[in-house]
C-alpha cells in the first residue's frame, strides 16, 4: 500500500513529538496547576496529531477514531480538573503544587 | 443366649448411669442382679461350650475385611464363668462394702460396665473385638480405680493404669495389624489355621507385640507399676479387676494364641523368662510391704506370672488352672482383707492392725484359707495349679525356670504369712484416726458381706479338685478342644516325677513359712512387736520400698524427656522460631513499605517526572532492540 | 436443592441481622432451626444429582457447579450442619451474654453465614467456585473474633492473613490449572489433561497443597492455629476445628487424588514426614499446654497430621490404599465430632469458670457431673477408645498403612496414641478430678437445652464407632464420583 500524503510522513511525527515535549517540559517545570492542565493539553493534541498522521498515511480509519474519543476524554479531563483546582484552591487558599503535598507517605 | 450373656451387664450399666439418682441404695441390687443373671444364662450354655467348635454368633462386619462374631469354646467359657461368677459375688459384697458412699449407683455402673467390656473381650471371636474389650477394660479399671476422684492420689493412680494400658493396646493393635496384612484375616480360626505361612520373623513380631499387650495388662516386668498403685481403687474393685478378671487378660490371650506360641519357640522362651522374672520380683517386693492391699497386690502380681509362665511354655491347662485357682482365693484374700478395712473404718496398714484373729474371726479365717491356698499347700486349690504350673517348666525343659517357680514359692509363703501374723496376731495395735478409704456408716446387714466371702472359700479350697487324674482330669477332658494337639515341647524329659516335685515345693513353702514364724509369729517375736516393725521399716532397702526403681527409670526414660520436648516445642519452637520467622517476613514486608512509603512524597511533578522516566525507559529499550514482529 | 444449601443460610444470616433488638431469643431459635433444616436437606439429598450454572467461558471455562454426592462431600456436609446446629444450641459466646456487646443475633448472623460459605466449598464441583468460598468462609471466623475484642482481635488478622495467603495461592494455582486444562470443572476434562504431568502440574499442585497445608494446619504452617482455637468464641472454635480445617484435608482428596493422583504421588514422601512430624509434634506440645483450648487445639494438630499421611499412602503399584482412604474418611468425620464435642464442653466451662488455665481448675466433677460425663466421653473419643469412632478411624488408617508396605510407619504412628492418651487423661483429671476448689465461681451444672446440644455428638460418636461402614463405603465410592477419576486397581485384602 503506497502513501499518499504529500507532506512526508515524518515531518508530522516530528512535530507531533516536539509538541509533546513541549508539554512534558510545561508540566515538569511549572507549578501552577492551570499551566500544567494546559501542557497536558498540549501532550493530549501532540498524541491526537500523531494518531492522525498515522491513519492518514495508512489508510486506516481507527487512528481518527481514536483521536475523535481522545478529544472526549481530554474535555471531560479537563472539567474534572478544573472542578479539582477549583477546590483546592477554596480548601487551602493556594495554587502551588508543590505545597499541596498532603498525599506524602 | 450368647447375646443376654453379653449385653445384660451392658444394660445394666446403662441403667444404673442415667436412673443413678433415682436407685441410689437400690443401684448394688440392680447391678448385682445383671451379672448374676448373665451368670445363670452362662451355665445354661455349659455343653454346648463344651463341644468343638463351641457356639458362635456372627455380629456383622465392616469394609476392609474385618468380620466380627461373639464365640464361646471351653476356654472363653472358664473366664466367663469366672468373670460373672466371681464378678457376681463381688458385687453382692460391694452393696454392703459400699453402702453409704455418696455415688453408689455409678459404683455399680462402672461394675457393671466393666463385666461387659470384659465379656467383650473373652467372648470375641477375633483380634478387633478382642482388641476393643481389651481398650473398654482399661477404661472400666481407670474409673474405678479413679472413683474416689477428690483424691489426688487415686486421680494419678487411674491415670498411670490407664496410660500403661494404652501402651499394652498400643502393641496388640500393632499385633493385629500384623495378623491381618499377613492373613487376610481378624478371625482367631483363619489366622491360627495359617499360622504356618508366617515368615519367622513375622510371626516373632506379632507374638512380641501381642505380648506387650499382655504385660501391660497383666502388670508384667517392666510394664507392672501400675498395679500397686491400682489399689487406690475400693477392695471390691481391687478384688475384681485388678485379681480376678483383668489382669489374668493376658493369660487369655497367650493361651487363646497357643497356635501362635506353639510356633515360635523364642517367643516361648520370652514370655516364660518374663513371667518368671514377673513371679519372683512380685514376690520380693511382697516381702517389703506395710500396706495390706500393697502385699496382696504384689502377690497378685507374682501369681500372674506364675500363669505366664505356665502358659508361655505351653503348660497351658496350667496356666489356666492357676487363673482359676487364683481368682477364687485372691478375690477371697481381697475380699476378708476388704472386711477388716471396713471394719477399721478404712485402716490399711498392717503395723496399726494387730491381734484382728480374735475381734473379726470370719475375716481371719477367710484370710487363712486364702493364704493356705496361695501358699500351695496341699488339699487346697493353690496346690494343684501352681504345682502344675511349676511342674511344667520342667517337663518343657526349662530347669531355671523351675528354679524361680520354686524360689518364688517359697518366697510366698513368707510373705503371706508375715502378712497374717503382723496382722492378726499379737497384740491389738489399731490407732482412732485413719488415712485410708473413707468410711461409710452402714445399715446394709453383717450378712452381704460375709456370704460371698463363704461362698468363695468353698472354690478356694476346692477348685483345684477339678485337676485330679492327671491327664483325664475333668479339667484336662473339657479344656481338650482348646488346646488339642498343642501341648508341651516336652523336649527335656523330667528328671524327676510329679509327686517329687511337689514334695520339693511343698519344702520351699514350709522353709518360707518357718522364717516367717520366727520372725512375726514366735511368742517372742509378738511381744514386742512395735518396736521390731518400726526397726524393720526403718532398715528396709529402699530398692523394694521403692520397687526397684521401675518407676522413676519410666519417668526419666520417657516421661521427662516428653515433657522436656513439649515445652521445648511449646514455649520456644512454636513461639520464638517457626511465629518468630513468620513474623519476620511480615516485618520484611514492614521495611519493604516504609522504603517504597518514600517515595510517595506528594509532589505531582515529582511523579511526573518518574512517569516520563519509564516512558524514556521504554523507548530506549525499543530503540535499541527494536520492535519484535 | 444443593445450590438452597448455600444461599438460604447466607439469606438467613443477613435476616437474622434485621430482627429487631429485644428478639435475640428468636434469632438464636432461628439459627438452629435453619441449620437443622440444612441438615435434614443435606441428608435428603444423598446422591442428589448435580446442579450447574454457567460463569465464564473465557479464558477457561467455569461454571457454577455444585453436587452432594454419596461420599466425602456428603458426610463432610452432614457434619457441618449438625455441629453447626449443635454450635447454635449449645448458647452464645461470652460477649452476647455479657451487656455492650455485639448482640446475639450477631452471633447468630456470623454463624449461619460461616454455614453458607462453608457448605459452599464442600459442595463446589468447580475450582473457581471452590477457591470464591475458600476465601469467603475466612470472613465470618474473622468477624467472630474481632467482635470478641481484646487480644482476639490480633489474633483475627492473624489468622485472616495467614489463610488469606494461602488462598490467594489457591487463587492462582485454580487460574493456572484453568488456563492450563481449559476448564476448572472438577469433573470435566481437567484431571486428564492433569494425569500427564508435567513441570506446569508440579507448581499448580504446589499452590495447592501449600494452601490445603496452611488450612488443615499442618506443621510448620500451624503457628494460626493454638491462638485462633483459643481465642476464638467457642462455638466457633467448634464448627472451624471441626469442620474448616477439614478443608485443606478435603482438598487433597478431590483435588489431589481425584485430579492429580501423580503429583500427589510424587509429593508423599515430603508430606508424610509433615504429617508425622505434626504427629509427634502436637501430642507433645499438648502435653505440657498451660490452657485447656490450646490443649485440644494441638491434639488437633497431632491427629490432622496422622489423617493426612493417611491420604499419602500410596500401594507399591502405585495406587492410593483404599483402606487408609477410608479410614482418612472416618477419622475426618470423627474428628470433627469430638472436636467439636471437646470445644463445645470447653466452652461451657470457661463461661462458668472464667479461666481456660488447667492450673487453675479442679475437682468440677463433683458439683458438675453432667458436664463431667460430657468432657470425658469427648475426651475418651478423642484418646481412641475402642469403640468410638476415633478409634474405627485410626484402625482402618494404620491398617492401611501396614497393608502397604510401611510397617515401621505403622509402628511410629502408633506412638503418639500413647501420649495421646497422657495428655487428654491430664486435661479431664485437671479440670474435673481432685478435690474441690474454694477459689472457683460455684456455677449450676449443665442444663437440658446444653446437654442436647451435646447429645447427638455423642450418639454419633458412638454410631460411627459402632459400625464406621456407611462413611468408609460411601468414601470409597466417592473417590471416583466427585472427580470423575475411578481410582483403578483397588488393592483388596486376600
Amino acid at each position: 500500500m503506497t502513501p499518499v500524503a504529500s507532506v512526508a510522513l515524518v515531518n508530522y511525527i516530528g512535530l507531533s513529538a516536539l509538541i509533546f515535549l513541549i508539554g512534558v517540559a510545561g508540566v515538569l517545570t511549572r507549578r501552577n496547576p492551570l499551566i500544567m492542565l494546559m501542557a497536558i493539553e498540549l501532550m493530549w493534541n501532540a498524541a491526537n496529531l500523531a494518531m492522525l498522521a498515522f491513519a492518514r498515511a495508512w489508510l486506516n480509519n481507527a487512528g481518527q477514531v481514536f483521536a475523535f474519543l481522545v478529544i472526549t476524554v481530554a474535555a471531560a479531563e479537563a472539567a474534572i480538573a478544573l472542578a479539582i483546582v477549583l477546590i483546592t484552591f477554596r480548601r487551602t487558599k493556594n495554587v502551588d503544587v508543590d505545597e499541596i503535598a498532603s498525599l506524602s507517605g | 443366649m450368647l447375646y443376654t450373656i453379653w449385653l445384660l451387664p451392658l444394660l445394666g450399666a446403662v441403667v444404673l448411669w442415667v436412673l443413678g439418682p433415682q436407685l441410689r441404695e437400690r443401684g448394688g441390687i440392680l447391678g448385682s442382679a445383671a451379672v448374676g443373671l448373665s451368670f445363670f444364662a452362662t451355665l445354661t450354655l455349659y455343653r454346648a461350650a463344651g463341644t468343638t467348635p463351641g457356639v458362635h454368633v456372627p455380629l456383622g462386619s465392616w469394609i476392609g475385611g474385618f468380620t466380627f462374631g461373639l464365640m464361646m469354646d471351653p476356654l472363653s467359657l472358664i473366664w466367663v464363668l469366672v468373670i460373672t461368677g466371681v464378678g457376681g459375688l463381688i458385687h453382692v459384697y460391694s452393696i454392703g462394702y459400699m453402702a453409704g458412699d455418696r455415688a453408689v449407683a455409678r459404683f455399680f455402673a462402672y461394675m457393671n460396665f466393666f463385666v461387659f467390656a470384659m465379656l467383650t473381650l473373652v467372648l470375641s471371636d477375633n483380634f478387633v473385638g478382642l482388641l476393643v474389650g481389651w481398650g473398654l477394660v482399661g477404661l472400666a479399671s481407670y474409673f474405678l480405680i479413679g472413683f474416689w476422684f477428690e483424691r489426688p492420689s487415686a486421680v494419678a493412680a487411674a491415670r498411670k493404669a490407664f496410660v500403661i494400658n494404652v501402651v499394652g493396646d498400643v502393641g496388640l493393635m500393632f499385633a493385629v495389624f500384623v495378623l491381618f496384612s499377613h492373613t487376610g484375616s481378624i478371625a482367631y480360626t483363619d489366622v491360627f489355621a495359617r499360622v504356618r505361612d508366617l515368615a519367622p520373623p513375622v510371626l516373632l513380631t506379632a507374638c512380641i507385640a501381642i505380648f506387650i499387650g499382655c504385660a501391660a495388662k497383666s502388670a508384667q516386668v517392666p510394664l507392672h507399676t501400675w498395679l500397686p498403685d491400682a489399689l487406690e481403687g475400693p477392695t471390691p474393685v481391687s478384688a475384681l479387676i485388678h485379681a480376678a478378671t483383668m489382669v489374668t487378660a493376658g493369660v487369655y490371650l497367650v493361651a487363646r494364641c497357643a497356635p501362635l506360641w506353639d510356633s515360635s519357640s523364642a517367643a516361648r522362651e520370652l514370655v516364660g523368662t518374663i513371667g518368671a522374672v514377673t513371679a519372683l520380683a512380685g514376690a520380693i517386693l511382697g516381702i517389703a510391704q506395710w500396706d495390706i492391699k500393697r502385699v496382696l497386690a504384689y502377690s497378685t502380681m507374682s501369681q500372674i506370672g506364675y500363669m505366664i509362665m505356665g502358659v508361655g511354655v505351653g503348660a497351658y491347662e496350667a496356666g489356666v488352672l492357676h487363673f482359676f485357682t487364683h481368682a477364687f482365693f485372691k478375690a477371697q484374700l481381697f475380699l476378708a482383707a476388704g472386711l477388716a478395712i471396713h471394719a477399721l473404718a478404712g485402716e490399711q496398714d498392717i503395723r496399726n492392725m494387730g491381734g484382728l484373729a480374735r475381734r473379726m474371726p470370719f475375716a481371719f479365717w477367710g484370710m487363712l484359707i486364702g493364704t493356705l491356698s496361695i501358699c500351695g499347700v496341699p488339699f487346697f486349690a493353690g496346690f494343684y495349679s501352681k504345682d502344675a504350673v511349676i511342674y511344667g517348666e520342667l517337663l518343657d525343659g526349662h530347669p531355671w525356670l523351675y528354679v524361680l517357680g520354686v524360689a518364688t514359692a517359697g518366697i510366698t509363703a513368707y510373705y503371706m504369712f508375715r502378712m497374717l501374723f503382723i496382722a492378726f496376731f499379737g497384740r491389738d495395735r489399731t490407732q482412732t484416726e485413719h488415712h485410708g478409704e473413707p468410711a461409710h456408716a452402714s445399715n446394709v446387714p453383717d450378712w452381704v458381706m460375709q456370704v460371698p466371702v463363704a461362698i468363695l472359700m468353698v472354690g478356694t479350697i476346692a477348685a483345684g479338685y477339678l485337676d485330679i487324674g492327671g491327664d483325664n482330669s475333668i479339667w484336662s477332658r473339657f479344656l481338650a478342644p482348646d488346646f488339642a494337639g498343642e501341648n508341651l515341647l516336652r523336649t527335656g524329659a523330667p528328671q524327676i516325677s510329679d509327686m517329687v516335685s511337689s514334695a520339693v515345693v511343698l519344702v520351699a513353702v514350709v522353709l518360707g513359712f518357718g522364717l516367717a514364724y520366727l520372725r512375726y509369729g514366735a511368742p517372742a517375736a509378738l511381744t514386742n512387736a512395735p518396736e521390731r516393725l518400726d526397726r524393720e521399716a526403718r532398715t528396709m532397702p529402699p530398692v523394694l520400698t521403692h520397687g526397684y526403681f521401675v518407676d522413676d527409670l519410666i519417668w526419666a526414660l520417657f516421661v521427662r524427656p516428653a515433657q522436656a520436648l513439649g515445652m521445648a516445642f511449646g514455649r520456644f519452637l512454636d513461639p520464638v522460631l517457626i511465629d518468630g520467622a513468620v513474623r519476620d517476613t511480615s516485618f520484611l514486608a514492614g521495611v519493604l513499605g516504609w522504603i517504597t512509603r518514600r517515595l510517595e512524597n506528594g509532589l505531582v511533578r515529582a511523579y511526573a517526572v518518574t512517569i516520563v522516566l519509564g516512558v524514556a525507559c521504554f523507548v530506549a529499550y525499543y530503540a535499541f532492540a527494536g520492535i519484535p514482529r | 436443592m444443593i445450590a438452597a444449601l448455600v444461599i438460604v443460610p447466607i439469606l438467613a444470616g443477613f435476616a437474622v441481622l434485621l430482627l429487631p433488638r429485644r428478639a435475640e431469643q428468636t434469632a438464636r431459635w432461628i439459627g438452629v432451626a435453619v441449620a437443622v433444616l440444612a441438615f435434614v436437606a443435606a441428608a435428603a439429598s444423598y446422591n442428589a444429582a448435580d446442579e450447574s450454572a454457567r460463569w465464564l467461558s473465557r479464558p477457561f471455562s467455569a461454571a457454577f457447579h455444585v453436587g452432594l454426592g454419596h461420599g466425602v462431600s456428603y458426610w463432610i456436609v452432614l457434619l457441618l450442619t449438625l455441629v453447626t446446629a449443635c454450635a447454635l444450641l449449645a448458647g452464645s459466646p461470652p460477649w452476647a451474654a455479657r451487656g455492650g456487646g455485639p448482640a446475639e443475633r450477631t452471633f447468630v448472623a456470623h454463624m449461619l453465614l460461616l454455614l453458607g460459605s462453608m457448605v459452599g466449598v464442600f459442595v463446589a464441583r468447580d475450582l473457581l467456585l471452590f477457591a470464591l468460598f475458600w476465601d469467603l468462609m475466612l470472613i465470618p471466623v474473622f468477624l467472630a473474633m474481632v467482635a470478641s475484642r481484646g487480644r482476639a482481635a490480633v489474633t483475627a488478622w492473624r489468622y485472616l492473613i495467614y489463610n488469606v495467603a494461602g488462598g490467594l495461592v489457591l487463587l492462582l494455582a485454580t487460574a493456572a490449572f484453568g488456563i492450563v486444562t481449559g476448564s476448572t470443572d472438577v469433573v470435566g476434562a481437567g484431571s486428564a489433561h492433569a494425569a500427564v504431568g508435567g513441570v506446569a502440574f508440579a507448581w499448580i499442585f504446589g499452590g495447592f497443597a501449600f494452601a490445603f497445608l496452611i488450612k488443615t494446619p499442618v506443621w510448620p504452617l500451624h503457628t494460626w492455629m493454638p491462638d485462633t482455637y483459643a481465642d476464638l468464641p467457642s462455638p466457633f472454635a467448634a464448627v472451624v476445628s471441626a469442620v474448616q480445617s477439614k478443608a485443606g484435608l478435603y482438598g487433597f482428596i478431590v483435588i489431589g487424588l481425584g485430579l492429580m493422583p501423580a503429583q500427589m504421588r510424587a509429593a508423599a514422601s515430603l508430606m508424610i514426614a509433615l504429617g508425622v512430624i505434626s504427629l509427634f509434634y502436637g501430642a507433645l506440645v499438648a502435653l505440657t499446654e498451660a490452657d485447656m483450648k490450646r490443649v485440644v487445639a494441638y491434639s488437633s494438630l497431632s491427629h490432622l497430621g496422622l489423617i493426612l499421611v493417611a491420604l499419602f499412602v500410596f500401594a507399591p503399584t502405585g495406587t492410593p490404599d483404599i483402606v487408609a482412604l477410608q479410614g482418612a474418611v472416618v477419622y475426618i468425620v470423627a474428628h470433627g465430632l469430638f472436636s467439636a464435642a471437646l470445644f463445645l464442653v470447653l466452652g461451657q466451662i470457661e463461661q462458668r469458670e472464667e479461666t481456660r488455665l488447667l492450673a487453675r481448675l479442679g475437682g468440677l466433677g463433683v458439683r458438675n457431673p453432667k458436664l463431667a460425663g460430657g468432657l470425658t466421653i469427648a475426651a475418651l473419643a478423642t484418646l481412641g477408645l475402642p469403640g468410638l469412632a476415633g478409634f474405627a478411624g485410626e484402625l482402618l488408617i494404620i491398617t492401611g498403612i501396614y497393608r502397604a508396605g510401611a510397617s515401621w510407619l505403622a509402628a511410629v504412628i502408633l506412638v503418639p496414641i500413647i501420649i495421646a492418651a497422657a495428655y487428654m487423661l491430664r486435661l479431664l483429671q485437671d479440670v474435673m478430678n481432685g478435690p474441690q476448689r474454694d477459689d472457683l465461681p460455684q456455677r449450676p451444672d449443665l442444663s437440658f437445652v446444653e446437654g442436647l446440644a451435646l447429645a447427638p455428638l455423642v450418639i454419633a460418636l458412638v454410631v460411627l464407632g459402632v459400625d464406621p461402614g456407611p462413611v468408609a463405603n460411601a468414601s470409597a465410592a466417592a473417590l471416583q464420583s466427585p472427580s470423575g477419576v475411578a481410582l483403578s486397581g483397588e488393592h483388596v485384602p486376600r
